[in-house]
């Protein structure tokens, strides 16, 4: 049998072989703490002190704007719990959009009982932030605001540089979780105003269990994790030498390979929407035809469910992911879908497809081959689907 | 447990649904449950002989499980009594595929519900007494919450220049053929363009209705607009599905009420 085909890259990815290789002295050959003084000690502060300069360079920062955490789920901790307990002064009022990671819905509900107030601002029908409604939202209260650089789910590419020109000129903080765009859009943190900002090992294709908190000079958060004062007091802990490498080895091959990578990623996406749409018939785009990250191609289609979808690709050896309800833990929909203005029964019909690094043209041709064989064969069983 | 776990005959029947299809006659039944806002629609046909299924079979909308249930459910039914057959359960069924994801035995079992109400059904049809549960009464029509707030902040009496328009997502609210035809008008401007009726169907001329079909507009039949709800303008609706029973928000930017 063929090797499995994995278009589920959004979810997670394989660390670069390359970043496994370069990592593996740090574990039991240059194993020292950086907080020891003696040599030993020392190699590690080295190492430790050049991952954050590749790191920060890659962002357009500067080193000690780098505070290293446990994974992006910390760092967005820190960059908006940590950054709202520590300026409450400023103010009670966080807007952030209708399509945050769920991770940042469920911050805003832990803020909210802290007295916090929350405003959502919507999305356009291809998951774009209104700015006008943004705008319309700020109060002289309004503290931070927090829009990821793009959907994870529906790929589609914020306003960046808008949003983060706009919270400057009123003197709120902006905080973007960049994890679904990094990697595959360039970021730079001075030109878009970026104050605060997230990032994920993983989404390099390095170790998982390795985030980072980008906070500009002037703004500080409140550390969430007391004890040996590391990370300049931010954050606390030991740091993971060989995790912190590895990231770094992954943003030196992203440095030379991002460019064509990013390319090839783009034949894929658009080859999938093309065939998918002509080949499929009641079939949709979701997210947006043109600002959309070039790994995400992302469809609904009308009378079938998605965890079908997902059973029927998995017994074809293909892993993908789908918005519908019946493969959450809440039994919800797709909060981003529906957010876009699907109704239900719309969203629960959802299936992304997320390339990679790995990826081949012939993974994409046998994905391409299934799709249009699982569609229908659901619809056959399907008593709410009737062709137009 | 994940909720994608399942038991190899689950994931069997999942795989080779037993009795896919519809049965026809007088001496069929139809039993209909679930709903396609919560993502499952199971449909269980059974064809009798005196007290005696004969026969069965099932089409399903819906995730693994719900398939998977169906199809037992009809290789369960086929030589049992009708009352035999009433005391089936979702527990029953379940258990005959070696258990259910915890989370998945409300939701996507409801196919022993399917064959009650088909039995209930064809008992009714031959006259019998049968009891049955109240029906909710269906709200009337009264006037919209949010209508005068919102005028001209995303709710539009008319559409005078459709350009303005251009991508924004619009809930027309059926009223005539003038609502239908500026509907498929609409959607060289949008990609999402929702037409909203009381009715099972919309009424217009058989022109239009074909040109309905053929067009990109969404229909939400059996369906009355509560409320449009927003911050400063347009944002929400908030619709009752009259079938279902059931009130939901659905994200607009535009609602047209042509009076």
């Amino acid at each position: 049998m063929a090797k499995g085909i994995y278009l589920d890259y959004q979810s997670a990815k394989p660390v670069d072989p390359r970043v496994v290789e370069g990592m593996s002295k740090y574990f039991s050959d240059e194993f020292g703490n950086p907080s020891a003084l003696h040599q030993v000690g020392d190699v590690a502060t080295d190492a430790l002190e050049e991952s954050r300069k590749k790191i920060a360079d890659f962002i357009n920062a500067d080193e000690d704007e780098i505070v290293f955490t446990s994974g992006a789920t910390e760092a967005i901790n820190m960059g908006i719990i940590g950054f709202a307990l520590r300026n409450k002064k400023k103010g009670n009022h966080i807007i952030m959009s209708e399509i945050e990671h769920i991770s940042i819905h469920n911050i805003a509900k832990h803020l909210e009982r802290q007295g916090f107030v929350i405003s959502k601002v919507p999305v356009g029908q291809y998951g774009k932030v209104n700015l006008r409604k943004l705008e319309r939202r700020i109060t002289e209260d309004t503290m931070l605001i927090s829009v990821g650089m793009a959907s994870n789910e529906i790929g589609t590419i914020q306003p960046i540089n808008e949003i983060g020109k706009l919270a400057a000129e009123k003197g709120i903080a902006f905080h973007t979780d960049a994890v679904a765009a990094q990697g595959l859009l360039d970021i730079d943190v001075k030109k878009d105003n970026i104050n605060l900002m997230a990032l994920s090992s993983n989404d390099f294709y390095g170790p998982r269990g390795v985030g980072v908190l980008y906070m500009q000079k002037k703004y500080r958060v409140n550390p969430l994790i007391i004890g040996g004062g590391q990370e300049r007091g931010l954050r606390s802990g030991s740091e993971d030498i060989p995790g912190i490498v590895g990231m770094s080895l992954a943003v030196d091959i992203l440095k030379k390979e991002m460019k064509p990578e990013v390319k090839r990623f783009q034949g894929y996406r658009d080859r999938m929407i093309k065939q998918v749409l002509e080949e499929v018939p009641d079939s949709y785009l979701n997210g947006h035809p043109k600002d959309r990250l070039a790994s995400n191609a992302h469809f609904r289609f009308d009378g079938i469910e998605g965890e079908s979808i997902l059973l029927m690709f998995k017994d074809m050896d293909i892993a993908v992911s789908t918005g519908s309800a019946c493969t959450s833990k809440t039994l919800e929909p797709s909060h981003t879908l529906i957010a876009t203005g699907l109704l239900h029964e719309e969203a629960h019909g959802s299936l992304q497809l997320t390339t990679g690094r790995f990826n081949t043209d012939d993974d994409i041709d046998r994905a391409m081959e299934a799709v249009p064989k699982v569609v229908s064969r659901l619809r056959d069983l399907s008593p709410i689907y009737t062709k137009k | 447990m994940k909720s994608t776990k399942y038991s190899d005959k689950v994931l069997d029947h999942f795989r080779n649904p037993r009795n896919v299809g519809t049965l026809e006659g007088d001496d069929v039944a139809v039993g209909k449950v679930g709903n396609p806002t919560c993502g499952d629609i199971m449909e269980v046909y059974i064809r009798i002989d005196g007290e005696k299924i004969t026969d069965a079979k099932f089409r399903t909308f819906g995730c693994g499980s719900a398939i998977a249930t169906t199809s037992m459910t009809t290789e369960m039914v086929v030589g049992m009594t009708l009352d035999e057959a009433m005391k089936l359960t979702r527990q029953d069924v379940a258990d005959e595929l070696d258990g259910l994801p915890p989370i998945k035995m409300h939701c996507s079992n409801l196919a022993a519900d399917a064959l009650h109400e088909a039995i209930t059904n064809f008992r009714k049809g031959r006259g019998e007494i049968v009891e049955e549960p109240e029906m909710t009464s269906i709200p009337e029509p009264g006037c919209v919450v949010g209508q005068d707030e919102f005028l001209n902040k995303g709710v539009w009496l008319g559409i005078e220049d459709a350009t303005e328009f251009k991508d924004l997502r619009t809930l027309i609210l059926h009223s005539g053929d003038e609502s239908v035809q500026q509907a498929i008008d609409l959607t060289e401007f949008t990609d999402r363009v929702i037409l909203l009726t009381p009715e099972k169907e919309v009424m217009t001329t058989p022109e239009l209705k074909e040109q309905l079909e053929n067009s990109s507009v969404k229909l939400l039949t059996e369906s009355r607009l509560l409320e449009i709800r927003g911050e400063f303008e347009v944002e929400k609706v908030l619709i009752f599905n009259i079938d279902e029973d059931e009130e939901y928000e659905l994200f607009v930017d535009a609602v047209v009420i042509i009076e």
